[in-house]
């Protein structure tokens, strides 16, 4: 829960710690912002843990520890980077055991190759090796490059060293920019991209609408059936089954069931069809017929979950006894002064619950809308929250709509419980 | 006013007609409801039967318009067997079986002792605990799936039906907590006591006392857990990618299926609740008038 | 003026016949109690009455007025009912308004008809409160004041004591004897309590198997019941119930029991004298035996069994013949278990049942 409100406010990979050396240890110097240009002063390799190697966006370089005779002769045993030596021979299994010195290019190189004590270009020089001398080659160590970089962050002019992992070279290799950060900052960034997005209001509007006219047929229709229930009708233990059904059938499925009702060759068309109301079939379920996929998920939506407001609705009527609704009677309340003064009343917990319960649930409608218009002509917040998601990896955002729903849900009720107790007070 | 021969009573004319008038309307009110049960269990039945007709049908039959009226649907597995070998349906439906039955047992482990707890004693911040129950059950799906699905990542115990195990019954306890407490609290604690006055050990008593009265409600309660799992959709789509269960492989699949996978994906995702409701119908008003107390 | 009339009335629910044929004539301001076990269709009488049940046949009239299929609220009668029946998401206060509301007196009369029926049970104080805290005794008196505030001539009371607790409805059944003393209203109460039927009711309708048994004042009930089934009913211990053979002792009937013989009250003679050589049933009441401990010509000898005392009485279980007979003696006599003593049967007080028809035979 908290976590979820942490994702949507709080970008963990908001800004990149640049240190003050290329090593893990060393202290920040500044922070610079995801997506900052940069430009490249040095690189260095660093021993990064085998696990981390896994990781991706890894720019990695491979170091050789080497035996060999210096330029003055004598045999010294150091580390030299890849870039400074060549394989000329491979163990079986691949394992690189002989190899050379490489050449340097240019007319003012340096034609020497250091070899240093430790796998770092830092570390004691213990040596200096003449090109295309042999070298025996005893370990290898793979390092992870480090770059110094430059760049700007709220108007400071900033540097230091950040790991390859963070950052983005271009092609000149003397400029990039920062590909994330690993230094988190809240943010208001992700709410904004939600309510930016181009989805973000028709799905508030398509689910303000589906609510109106979704919970009050429900609940018209769910206390219509409880009566029923409470009639006691010669086969109600098989009504009762049948009322029920919907209760444990899935948003998924019901949404596939009102599809083959309202799809082109489906049910409604066809009995249309037969009857002779229509020639062709009509498309119910397009882009240009918004207003009946709304009616579509109405009455999936109607189908399915009213059920639930039913069987709330019975165990308050059940609840009520007997001799209360007698003694209505005998004190001269008629038909509908006993459902006004007596039997509304007291059902008022039960309509509140189930009033509740309803509008939380019917903010979480998402398969029926995609079953029924694939989720892009209609939509609704919680279809948002899973396309965010599913479909564009952007938990945070997905995570903004979803609180935003738990915060709209959490609102609803609370205005659902001061109207009653309002009401109370009024009465007082 | 009547005068009335004390010889033979009769009843006045007025007063039996109002008494026919009444027993009329009341035949007729009878009669109405028993069309309104009618008509409103069409409005149930008919979506279901048609697409329990299109389920089992041939796949022509799917594709064919208009389809004239529904009995005449000539009867066919083909539609069904096509959908059960298409990619990822028996997979899934293994995955989404083991998930339920996983969340139906651990819920029912964890939430028989809470439920019995609730029922048989008062400890401080019992109404706390009821509330705070119930409010884990107004938090959406939605809102748990996200933030679960990420730490799930961190934990690595992402993409497994364990984790959507473990969500589902975070998902369902709430209300078997209270399910089976109501079951509970209308066992009488005096037949424990009496059991245990008979030589019983308090876990005898309820092993042998209590046990064989809520097994039925306790089953009820767990068959509702399972049709609860069965149907959940947005967390599953979430927190699984390779082994989906099976709605989630459904959803994943909807928009690039053919009508005959999904209507017999339809009708396939729905039978749970056909056979189970028969069972749990009459514990329903037990359950949810529990909740809404 | 509210004479209830009840002719002829029958009401079944499938093979049951709850009420069988009744008919009951309650005067203007009488206090009427139905008294019979559950399931005596005491009740579905009083509902029929109220018109919470329509009866398969016969008449009903309240005050001449035929009301036999009326719905309830067009009968003018209010009731209390055995669980209360308080609306619990009203106020005291609207609980008592509340037919008053519905039969449309308006705001000041209603006013003043609630708080006087508020202070006639004392519950003033409680007007302002919701039920749902209240004790038993407590929703009694609100659902009283419900009753009274209608000011209905006809009251109709369903078990209204039976849920409070023993000592509550002690003082309760005083004080609702003195409110209805109280209000003129005609009154019909149902229990199933003899004693609140005895110390309240005017007269007393003894129901069984949805029969009227007997319908008379509380003492004649008591003293002179109509039949087997009243006398065995009523009274704590109930009526004692043995045989006995009508013979005749030197040319006038007597009544032999094992080997004891004794003359029946000089009335009652005559009329057993048909029953010569037959066995009859000899009711009599524990409290109307005389108990010797010591032989006596007019007494018959009996082994004491169980001897409990009761403070202001000891009660003696003991056997005559095969039928198990109590009697109740001064504490001052002392005995004890398997002790002996001698009954003497005052000839005014037996009661003589005729065993085909149940019925206590009394000269008329």
């Amino acid at each position: 829960m908290v976590q979820g409100l942490i994702l949507a406010i709080y970008d963990d990979e908001a800004n990149l710690a640049l240190l003050e050396e290329a090593d893990l240890d060393a202290p920040t110097a500044d922070l610079i912002a995801q997506s900052a240009s940069i430009d490249i002063l040095g690189r260095q390799g660093n021993l990064v843990p085998e696990e981390e190697l896994e990781e991706g966006n890894l720019l990695t370089e491979v170091w050789f520890r080497i035996e060999a005779p210096d330029v003055d002769g004598n045999q010294v045993d150091g580390w030299a980077s890849e870039s400074r030596i060549r394989v000329r021979e491979e163990a079986e299994d691949g394992t690189p055991i002989m190899g050379t010195v490489r050449r340097r290019l240019g007319s003012n190189a340096d034609p020497l190759t250091s070899v240093f004590s430790e796998p770092n270009e830092k570390s004691e020089v213990v040596g200096q090796l003449e090109a295309r001398t042999e070298v025996q080659i005893q370990d290898l160590a793979t390092l992870e490059v480090w770059f110094l970089v430059s760049g700007e962050h709220e108007g400071q002019a900033v540097e230091g060293w950040a790991p390859s992992r963070f950052i983005q070279i271009f092609e000149d290799e003397v400029t990039g920019r920062v590909d994330r950060g690993n230094t988190g900052e809240f943010t208001t960034e992700f709410i904004e991209k939600m309510v930016n997005d181009r989805f973000f209001w028709p799905a508030v509007r398509s689910t303000a609408i589906l609510m109106l006219i979704i919970i009050p047929t429900q609940f018209v229709l769910a206390i219509v059936m409880a009566l029923v229930i409470q009639a006691q009708l010669r086969f109600n233990s098989f009504i009762l089954y049948i009322f029920a059904i919907p209760l444990g059938v899935s948003d998924l499925a019901v949404g596939i069931l009102w599809f083959a009702i309202f799809t082109q060759n489906g049910l409604l068309n066809s009995f249309l069809q037969t009857v002779g109301a229509i020639d062709t079939p009509s498309a119910w379920l397009t882009a240009d017929s918004r207003n009946w996929i709304l009616v579509a998920i109405w009455l999936a939506e109607v189908w399915r979950a009213t059920s639930i407001v039913m069987v709330i609705v019975v165990s308050g009527l059940q609840a009520i006894s007997n001799e209360v609704l007698e003694a209505a009677e005998v004190f001269g309340a008629n038909l509908w002064q006993r459902l006004r003064y007596v039997i509304l009343p007291l059902l008022r917990p039960s309509l509140q619950v189930a009033l509740i319960l309803r509008t939380i649930l019917a903010f979480q409608v998402f398969a029926v809308v995609i079953a029924l218009s694939g989720g892009d002509v209609v939509t609704v917040l919680a279809n948002e929250s899973y396309r965010q998601y599913f479909e564009l990896r952007n938990t945070n955002v997905a995570a903004a709509y979803a609180f935003f729903i738990l915060i709209l849900s959490m609102f609803t009720s609370v205005i659902y419980l001061r109207a009653v107790r309002t009401q109370e007070e009024v009465a007082a | 006013m009547t005068t009335i021969d004390p010889n033979t009573p009769q009843v006045s004319p007025e007063v039996l007609a109002v008494h026919k008038k009444a027993i009329r309307q009341q035949k007729i009110r009878r009669g109405l409801t028993y069309a309104l049960a009618g008509v409103i269990c069409l409005w149930i039945i008919v979506p279901i039967f048609f697409i329990f007709s299109m389920a089992f049908t041939t796949q022509e039959t799917v594709r064919s318009y208009p389809k004239g009226f529904l009995p005449f649907i000539p009867f066919s597995t083909e539609t069904m067997t096509f959908f059960l070998n298409s990619d990822g349906i028996v997979p899934g439906l293994i995955n989404s079986v083991l998930v339920a039955v996983i969340t139906l047992v651990l819920s029912t482990l964890i939430a028989a002792p809470a439920g019995y707890a609730i029922s048989r004693y008062i400890f401080p911040g019992r109404n706390f605990f009821r509330l705070s129950i119930l409010a884990v059950r107004a938090f959406p799906i939605v809102v748990l799936s996200i933030p679960l699905a990420v730490m799930f990542i961190q934990l690595g115990f992402f993409d497994s039906i364990y984790s959507l195990s473990l969500m589902h019954t975070a998902l369902a306890l709430p209300t078997t907590v209270l399910v089976i407490g109501s079951v509970f609290a209308s066992i009488p604690y005096e037949l424990e006591e009496a059991a245990q006055v008979f030589g019983c050990t308090p876990f005898q008593a309820f092993r042998h006392v209590v046990l064989p009265l809520v097994l039925p409600g306790i089953a009820a309660s767990g068959l509702f857990t399972f049709v609860m799992s069965w149907n959940e959709v947005f967390a599953a789509s979430i927190l699984t990618i390779q082994n989906r269960t099976l709605p989630a492989q459904v959803l994943f699949a909807l928009s690039n299926s053919s009508e005959a996978y999904q209507f017999a994906g339809g009708f396939f995702l729905l039978i749970p609740s056909l056979l189970f409701m028969f069972f749990i119908r009459n514990y329903l008003f037990n359950m949810w008038g529990q909740v809404s107390k | 003026m509210a004479e209830i009339k009840v002719q002829n009335l029958v009401k079944t629910f499938g093979d049951f016949t709850a009420v069988d044929n009744v008919s009951l004539t309650i005067a203007d301001q009488e206090f009427v109690v139905l008294l019979g076990p559950s399931g005596c269709g005491k009740t579905t009488l009083l509902r029929a009455i109220a018109g919470l049940g329509m009866p398969d046949s016969g008449v009903i009239t309240i005050g001449g007025r035929d009301v036999t299929y009326l719905p309830p609220r067009e009968r003018q009668i209010s009731m209390v009912f055995q669980s209360y029946a308080i609306f619990p998401h009203m106020k005291v206060y609207d609980n008592i308004a509340f037919g008053l509301k519905m039969t449309g007196v308006d705001a000041k009369e209603t006013d003043r008809r609630v708080r006087e029926a508020a202070e006639l049970l004392h519950i003033e104080n409680l007007l302002d409160r919701f039920p749902n805290k209240m004790s038993g005794g407590q929703r009694q008196r609100v659902a009283l004041a419900r009753g009274i505030a209608m000011q209905a001539e006809v009251i109709l009371m369903d078990e209204p004591l039976s849920n409070l607790d023993a000592l509550l409805r002690l003082e309760m059944r005083a004080e609702l004897k003195r409110l209805l003393s109280n209000i003129k209203a005609t009154t019909i109460y149902v229990t199933h309590d003899q004693i609140e039927a005895l110390s309240m009711g005017d007269r007393i309708a003894v129901m069984q198997s949805g029969v009227i048994q007997q319908c008379d004042v509380p003492t004649k009930v008591y003293d002179m019941p109509e039949n087997f089934f009243v006398g065995s009913f009523i009274g704590n211990p109930p009526m004692n119930f043995f045989s006995s053979q009508i013979v005749k002792d030197n040319g006038s009937v007597a009544a032999q029991v094992g080997d004891f013989k004794f003359a029946p009250h000089p009335v009652m003679a005559k009329l057993l004298d048909k029953y010569e050589g037959d066995t009859m049933t000899m009711g009599i009441r524990a409290e109307n035996m005389e108990t010797l401990n010591q032989p006596a010509d007019d007494a018959l000898r009996v082994k004491v069994l169980v001897v409990e005392p009761l403070g202001a009485q000891n009660l003696l279980t003991i056997k005559i013949g095969d039928d198990t007979v109590k009697v109740s003696t001064h504490p001052d006599l002392a005995v004890r278990a398997d002790d002996d003593v001698w009954l003497r049967f005052p000839s005014d007080k037996i009661r003589w049942i005729d065993r085909e028809s149940q019925k206590v035979i009394y000269p008329s």
